[in-house]
Formats: structure tokens, sequence, C-alpha cells
């Protein structure tokens, strides 16, 4: 599969796509600026990349799902993609957190590619290491949420090379960035296109996007470093782990609140009394947003965001 | 005076403190202007809060619990404001709000279906409801669904006043989603909180105290003024 294209669902390894002499595109980057409507959804996520996929136009010459342990309803839609004619793979994450297992379904995938050059490995290691800085610049107010998300979240496939993401990397000034409520965002990324531009626009700087974190913090220059490390992929594990990294990480980043992401028909949604009673324990506000197709913010949404950051005016 | 004004989906409220006394206005939505007399607000909420001249807009959830706190003299746990085209449940204690933000079910706008279809005007729905001593199960809150089986209801032989209760319960149990269960205290507000077959219903759905002001109307306006206020007084 050398130099192919391949479509892939966050959070499957880029250092192993990449390590293959494959190119990544992160199918979920493409969702949010969509038109599509599927006819037959539960999650728009998955949905509307199915319909890219199978209407041809979004070409890529195999998919690889996250299709257990984080995301279940790519499971039906990548099969139907491959009964559509375009190789799949499933890639499965042990929800134990057990590193041999972990290991078999990297290496896994690494067969379904090709064949391995670690050198590579080597580059997206330090390219992640580069992003890691520039989250922390994000969380010292000296770079706009939407900057920083947007580069975080372009670590799931290296905006399609790992050259093109050290030059999105190289190019990003220092600003000083304004605000008044610092804001762990919690969940899926959001669907809405604009969402961190409506929360700045409210005074609130998200200083922790949770999934967009998990892509820069795990790598590995090696297939055992990256099964090490994929393994503590915390949104695919039990929820007791998934709470305390979250715990540590709403503290270490100073959150004065929290904002939870999640999607329709997607069983994450079932996990908000569990977020709630935590930012309950560390005595934070909590908003919790459903969302289902992409677009721009709606303006119902737009409301409870006002009306959160006057909460938060009022009470500090 | 300070000025206050809610320019809603379907009316727009204004309330005047002048001399530590309020007086309130309501008007249809296209008529907000007419609330100000060519000035400009000290504070506007409401969906269209935007498109006022005002010193301060700020969302009616928040002017909800200012407003329901001065008018009501007290604290209560959730305040549920049903209007033209939302319903918000705000959890005054938790610091928590939901909407209903994707159909019209639990809405004034399905009220007003309502007594379309039974050709009577909507101020009138609760004074059908206190005339009903049964009640049949309607099962959908959806708008379209529900007056389907209002005909089947009125079919089977239950009379206008009890099919209208029906309807308030199945409203009230549609509202009652979304009210977290800690509720023990809850005020309503907004137009339908004038409608006492629906407050008859939420308080028996709910099992909780439901408290309602004497002007449910308003509430937001009175609680801009109140916001507006306290921002000033730093």
């Amino acid at each position: 599969m050398k130099g192919r294209r391949i479509g892939i669902t966050a959070l499957v390894p880029p250092e192993v796509v990449y390590a293959c002499g494959c190119r990544a595109l992160d199918l979920n980057n493409l969702v949010p600026e969509s038109m599509v409507r599927p006819e037959d959804k539960l999650c728009a996520w998955s949905a509307v990349w199915r319909e890219l996929l199978l209407r041809r136009e979004v070409e890529v010459d195999a998919l690889v799902v996250v299709a257990g342990g984080d995301c279940y309803t790519s499971l039906v839609d990548a099969q139907r993609v491959e009964l559509a004619g375009i190789p799949a793979h499933h890639f499965i994450y042990p929800f134990s957190g057990d590193i041999r297992l972990m290991r078999e379904q990297v290496e896994a995938l690494a067969e379904f590619l090709g064949e391995l050059e670690h050198e590579v490995m080597d580059e997206v290691a330090e390219l992640k290491a580069m992003a890691l800085r520039v989250h922390e610049m994000r969380s010292r107010g000296e770079l706009g949420s939407r900057d920083g998300f947007l580069i975080e979240v372009s670590a799931s496939d290296l905006m399609g090379s790992p050259a093109r993401y050290r030059e999105a990397l190289e190019n990003l000034g220092e600003v000083d960035v304004s605000y008044e409520h610092r804001i762990a965002l919690l969940g899926v990324p959001p669907i809405y296109s604009d969402f961190h531009e409506v929360l700045a626009e409210l005074g609130m700087h998200v200083v922790f996007d949770e999934m967009p974190y998990e892509f820069i913090r795990h790598t590995g220059r090696s297939m055992a470093e990256v099964a090490r490390s994929y393994a503590r992929y915390t949104f695919a594990l039990h929820l007791r782990r998934r709470l305390e990294f979250l715990r540590k990480q709403l503290r270490r980043h100073r959150a004065e609140a929290a904002v939870h992401f999640h999607q329709y028909a997607c069983h994450h949604s079932l996990e908000e009394p569990l977020l709630r009673g935590l930012c309950r324990e560390l005595r934070i506000p909590y908003l919790s947003i459903e969302a289902d197709l992409p677009g721009r913010t709606p303006e119902q949404v737009r409301l409870r965001l006002e009306a959160f950051a006057e909460r938060l005016g009022e009470e500090s | 005076m300070i000025v206050g004004v809610d320019v809603g989906s379907r009316t727009a409220k204004a309330a005047y403190l002048e001399d530590g006394e309020y007086s309130f206005r309501v008007v249809e939505t296209a008529k907000w202007r007419t609330l100000l007399g060519g000035r400009a607000a000290e504070a506007a909420t409401g969906y269209f809060r935007k498109h006022v001249p005002a010193e301060l807009r700020v969302t009616e959830i928040t002017t909800a619990i200012h407003g329901t706190r001065r008018l009501l003299g007290e604290v209560v746990d959730v305040i549920v404001d049903i209007g033209g085209q939302d319903t918000k449940v705000i959890d005054v204690r938790e610091n928590g709000f939901r909407m209903n933000d994707k159909c019209s079910a639990g809405t004034g706008a399905f009220l007003e279906l309502i007594a379309k279809q039974f050709g009577v005007a909507l101020e009138e729905l609760g004074g059908l409801h206190l005339l009903a001593t049964r009640a049949p199960e309607i099962n959908s809150t959806c708008s379209v669904f529900a007056q389907s089986e209002v005909v089947s209801r009125l079919v089977e032989g239950y009379s206008v006043e009890e099919v209208v209760r029906g309807v308030h319960l199945a409203f009230a149990r549609r509202i009652a989603q979304m009210v977290p269960e800690h509720a023990q205290k809850v005020a309503l507000i907004g137009g339908v909180a004038r409608n006492s077959g629906v407050v008859e219903a939420l308080r028996e759905v709910l099992g909780a105290e439901v408290l309602v002001p004497e002007e449910p109307q308003v509430v937001n306006a009175v609680g801009a003024v109140e916001y507006y206020l306290r921002r000033k007084s730093g």
C-alpha cells in the first residue's frame, strides 16, 4: 500500500500509517464543514464520512476505523464502505488496556498497510513533542483556543504528511490571549465548525480539549512503544481510568468550568452523570451539550453557552 | 426609570422600575419598539435581545433566576420557563439548565396547536381542564401525533374538557423529563404559567411544590432590570 491514501478515524496511530509508507486522512476532520446529510444514521460523525466515501466525494485507497473501545457506529459504517469496494480494516482497542493485546492490534494494522520503516516513527514522535509544547502555550494563554485546537486535532493524521504538520507547528506565532474563564472541553471534539470561536467570543478560553489532547500525548518510536502508549488511551478504557485521568487534567490545567460535548445516538452520552459528578466533586460548573448534525453552532446552543458564561461571571 | 425588555418569539414584555415600584407592559413581538418610547432600554433579554438598543444584554436563563427571586421573594430549586417556542429548565441549585431545543413538544406552540384543534382560545384551556374529573391517557407529546390521538380519544367518548386535561398531563410529563429529581420547590414562569390546567398537571406529575409568580409572563423583563442593578452595584 506504499504511497496510498488511507482514510482513518481517530484514534488510529498515525505513526504506524506513515511508517508503512502510507498517507493518513482523518475522515472525521472533514465532517464539521460537510453539507452531507445522511438518510440513515445514528452518530453523525461516522454516517457523514461513510456517505462521503460511498458517494466518492472523498477518494481513499483503504479505510481503517476504530470500531471497538471508543466508537461503535463505525463498526457497521465501515463494513458498508467495505462492501462497496473499499478495503477496510477494523482497529479495536482492548478495554482492559492490556499492552500485549494492544501490540497485536498495531501489528495487525501494520500487516494490513504494508512494510514498516521505523525512522518515520522517530519523526512523528518529535512532532508530537512539539505539539505538546504548543498545548502548554495555549494553556498559558499564549495561543488562541481555535489555533491550539486545530494543531491538536490535526495530530490524528498529521495533515496528510509529517512535513505539512511540521510547517503548521513552526508557523504558529505567540499571541497574548485575553479571556475571562479557563474551560475544559470534555468528550468528543465539537461537530460544530466554529465552536471554539464562539467560546472565545464569550470570554471562555479552552485550555484542555480532552480527545485532541489524546491525539498528541500518545506516540512511540517502535511498535512496542506505540502499543504501550496507546494502551493508555483513556477514551477506550474503563471509565474509572478515564475519570482518574480527567480529574488530574482538570486540576493541572486549572479549569474553572467544563463543557461536555457529546453526540446524539452515541454511547458516550451515557457518561454524562459521571462527568457531571466529577465536576461537582471538583467544584467546577459543568455544561452538557448534545449535538447531532454538523455545521455552525446553532442559536439554541449559543444561548446556553452565553448563559453559562454569565453564570461563571456572577460566580467569579 | 430603569427599563428591562424581554423580546421573545411570540410577545415582547417590558418592566419599568420607578421609585422602587414595577409596572409592566406586554405587546406582540413585532411591536416591541412601542415598549421603549424612543429610548434605549437599560437591559434587554429574550430571543431577539440582540436587536434591541440596550446598555446591556443578558440571556433569559440568567434573567429567569434574578426575576424569579425578586417576584417570589424566595429561592427555588428549579425554574421551568415555558415560552412560545422553547422550554428551559434551570437547575438553580446545581447551576445547570436544559432546553428542549429539538422540537416543539413541551412548549407553548404545542398548546397553541391543541387550542386551535378544539377551536378555543389558548386562554380557555385552563378553565376547561378544571371542569374535568377524569382524563384519558395521551401518550404522544409530539405536536403532530398528539393531534391524532386527541381525535381518537374524542371518538372514544371522552369530553373536550377531559381530553384537555389529558393533554395537559401529557404536556407536564414531557416537562418533567427535563426536571431534576431533587426538585422540591419549582417556579413556573412564562406565558404558559397563566394556564391553571398546566400548573395543576405539573403539581400532580412532579409531586413538588409549584410556585407561580403573580405576573409569570414578565419575570424575565424584571430579571433584566434586577441583573442590571446588580451589575451596576458591582
